[in-house]
């Protein structure tokens, strides 16, 4: 018994230390020399660590700016995503009307549709209405998902049907049914949703990159593009913004993933 | 492969976006003359340089501004060039392209055929501006049919970089390095080194698998890359490389990485100056402009040495290197007022002083001569004795369709397309002459599908 739980332990931090290997070996390289790094074979921990990358990232780019940007625009698409899917995904699991399923497929095909097919169109709508170099121009094209919808559809499906009848005896109207029922029960999936949301969007480069010409609007992905010079690649200086851009989300996946455990235990116990 | 993704894109929307667009190349004639224009207050310029070179770059727009009071520049950093090509064309489809953009040296008849551009010549011929002084080298690349389409702005060619303390090591003369194919071989056994288990520690030459390299390397052979004059006199309509001295080029690269002497780091500019400043290889090809941070990153752990680039045991003497780098377009979708003010910076970035001090920010070449008199470009040359390899490397090749460089407008795909190759023929996937073949029917095909789109 004992063995074996050494033996998960041992087989788990091996896992981990091989998922996290390229991560530690950015935050290895940010404190290195950029003179050490080129030594070979390469060294994997700094003899002589020092802060001096993080310094020159400051000195090169406005990084805070950058994050708050990105997180900004981030919760933001969050926010409307979890609100357009999540109704979006009631409608299509609980309410019956003509032409759903239809409809339904008409929503999914959307996936289809490369979203580089889309640009131009987007980025004339946005500019015609004078959102360029905004916060709602950055953000606003992403709050709908159809990727999301679906998503959060069939987690509803999972939802007792009986629940719902029991509901309406009761006399809940439908959008009090939304509240109080099938949201607190979905937790786990709007989680999915919220991190999918936030991560595709903390890490879009062509878009921001599309839509800003301000120093001040842009975010962190046109932010790390800047530092990499075109001649020669400063591993040190590119990693060092790396460590800096990732620690946010990372910190932000491992209070989430709380939050979907919780989610998922509490689902598990009422059975 | 994200060169080629960005350009496969921007290519789609300018098929869409300009189909049936007045016709490029305008003469001077259709500008207003200088005195009719009043320039605009301000204008917006793209550019793709960042860290060290973006400060440089906004030290001339600041020097600019503050030098006169009727024009202020904005400039913009927009991504790499190809992040910055996908950008304008997205612009110019809903006509909000700048006044003035940075475009990369394989971008030129792409830029040429989208029919967005104002040629520099049309400015140059109403200003009577002189372009004696300009290194000839630089400005010839720029130039179709003889006139020029873009202002040249940041120039570098490639050369030879070697390890002095190795050639010391070894015996070999660190004041005179190899040139020839045959010269980089046999060097290239002697610097390569072998631990007791017989792995190697040290390999004599090791250039990355980058098409520029190729395209250098057929032009210090006194070859053409593409038809028509390299596509300078006519637009081209294929590639040429599959002959003689295409194979010379493959068969000595392949030899060497076969005899263990040619580090092979693959598809990998960075691995392979990494490999160089690692010591792993002891001479490679690479960029003028990569000098300053070789010097900085070795930081005295060996002395580096330059040389002049390969060309074969015959030494053609029709054969030189070519030019790389951006230049600066003005674009034709803005009012003639910022076109002119647009023009006014670019005059003022020709400057010497402007130059020599561009120089000395970053590496690349003047384009004035008369910049290398200026006092920052003095000291740089000093500090870096190394550069002049690559000062003499142009001056020295002779102008003609070889050296000024191929122009195709799918010239990035021509250069994805000839790593692939290189990468084929030192795998042993293929034999050299049938590598060639097929990266030529390859390209012919994309030349051929290109020319139709773009009549």
């Amino acid at each position: 018994m004992k063995i074996s739980v050494l033996a998960n332990y041992a087989l788990l931090i091996v896992g981990s230390i091989i998922v996290a290997f390229p991560l530690l070996l950015a935050l290895s390289y940010s404190l290195m020399s950029e003179s050490e790094i080129a030594t070979f074979p390469p060294p994997v921990l700094p003899a002589d660590p020092t802060l001096d990358n993080y310094g020159k990232v400051f000195a090169t780019i406005p990084i805070g700016r950058y994050l708050l940007n990105s997180f900004v625009v981030s919760t933001a698409v969050v926010a409307g995503q979890l609100l357009t899917a999540s109704l979006a995904a009631y409608a299509f699991s609980f309410l019956v009307f003509r032409g759903r399923q239809l409809l339904f497929f008409l929503f999914l095909s959307t996936l289809m549709i490369p979203w580089e097919a889309t640009i131009i169109p987007n980025y004339m709508t946005i500019r015609t209405i004078g959102w360029l170099d905004t916060y709602q121009g950055l953000a606003v094209p992403f709050m709908a998902t159809a990727f999301g919808t679906f998503l959060l559809r069939q987690a509803f499906l999972q939802i007792p049907r009986e629940l719902w009848d029991a509901a309406r005896i009761d006399g809940a109207t439908t959008f009090r049914f939304l509240i109080s029922t099938v949201i607190p029960l979905s937790r786990p999936a709007l989680g999915t949703v919220a991190i999918y949301g936030f991560l595709s969007t903390y890490n879009q480069y062509f878009w921001p990159l599309l839509i800003t010409n301000q120093t001040l609007m842009r975010t962190t992905q046109v932010g790390i593009a800047q530092l990499r010079f075109e001649e020669t690649l400063r591993w040190g200086l590119v990693m060092a913004g790396v460590i800096m851009v990732a620690v946010p989300t990372l910190a932000l996946l491992v209070l989430g993933q709380r939050q979907l455990i919780r989610g998922l235990t509490a689902g598990a116990v009422k059975g | 492969m994200r060169k080629f993704l960005g350009f496969a894109l921007a290519l789609t929307v300018v098929a869409a976006a300009c189909g049936g667009a007045a016709p490029g190349a305008s003469d001077s004639s259709s500008l207003a003359p200088a005195k009719d224009v009043a320039p605009a207050a301000s204008i917006t310029w793209w550019h793709a340089m960042s860290g060290v070179n973006g400060d440089a770059l906004n030290k001339i727009v600041t020097g600019f501004n503050s030098s006169q009071s009727k024009i202020k520049v904005e400039a913009i950093f927009q991504g790499t060039y190809d992040d910055l090509l996908a950008k304008l064309n997205t612009a110019i489809a809903s006509n909000a392209a700048p006044a003035l953009v940075q475009v990369y040296d394989i971008g030129q008849r792409y830029m040429y055929d989208s029919q967005q551009v104002v040629p520099m010549q049309a400015f140059i011929d109403r200003d009577k501006f002189n372009t004696t002084d300009f290194e000839p080298a630089v400005i010839n690349y720029y130039k179709y049919q003889d006139k020029l389409q873009s202002m040249p702005f940041n120039a570098s060619t490639p050369m030879l970089y070697f390890n002095k303390d190795a050639f010391k090591e070894v015996g070999l003369d660190a004041t005179k390095p190899p040139v020839t194919f045959t010269e980089i071989t046999e060097a290239a056994k002697k610097l390569t080194k072998k631990d007791a288990s017989g792995a190697t520690i040290r390999f004599g030459f090791g250039p990355s698998i980058y098409g520029w390299l190729f395209e250098q390397l057929r032009a210090t052979s006194g070859t053409l890359y593409a038809d028509n004059g390299n596509g300078r006199d006519n637009r081209a309509t294929k590639v040429v490389y599959n002959d003689a001295a295409g194979k010379a080029i493959l068969d000595w690269w392949k030899a060497g990485v076969d005899g263990g002497y040619f580090y092979n780091p693959g598809i990998d500019n960075d691995g392979a100056a990494n490999a160089f400043n690692a010591q792993k290889t002891a001479m490679y090809i690479e960029s003028t402009a990569r000098l300053r941070g070789h010097i900085t990153t070795v930081a005295g752990k060996f002395e580096i040495g330059t040389g002049l680039y390969p060309r074969p045991d015959s030494k053609p003497k029709e054969g030189g290197n070519i030019i790389g780098g951006a230049s600066l377009y003005i674009m034709k979708s803005r009012p003639p007022a910022e076109q002119q003010a647009a023009w006014e910076f670019v005059k003022y970035a020709m400057t010497p002083a402007v130059q020599g001090q561009w120089q000395s920010d970053t590496g690349y070449y003047p384009i004035v001569k008369a910049a290398y008199d200026t006092a920052p470009s003095k000291e740089w040359s000093t500090k870096y004795p190394q550069f002049l390899t690559a000062i003499t490397a142009i001056r020295e090749s002779p102008q003609n369709r070889m050296t000024n460089g191929a122009v195709l407008g799918v010239m990035p795909q021509a250069r994805q397309r000839t790593q692939k190759m290189i990468e084929s023929v030192l795998l042993g996937q293929a034999t050299s002459q049938a590598a060639l073949d097929a990266a030529v029917a390859d390209m012919n095909k994309a030349i051929d599908t290109y020319n139709k789109a773009n009549p």
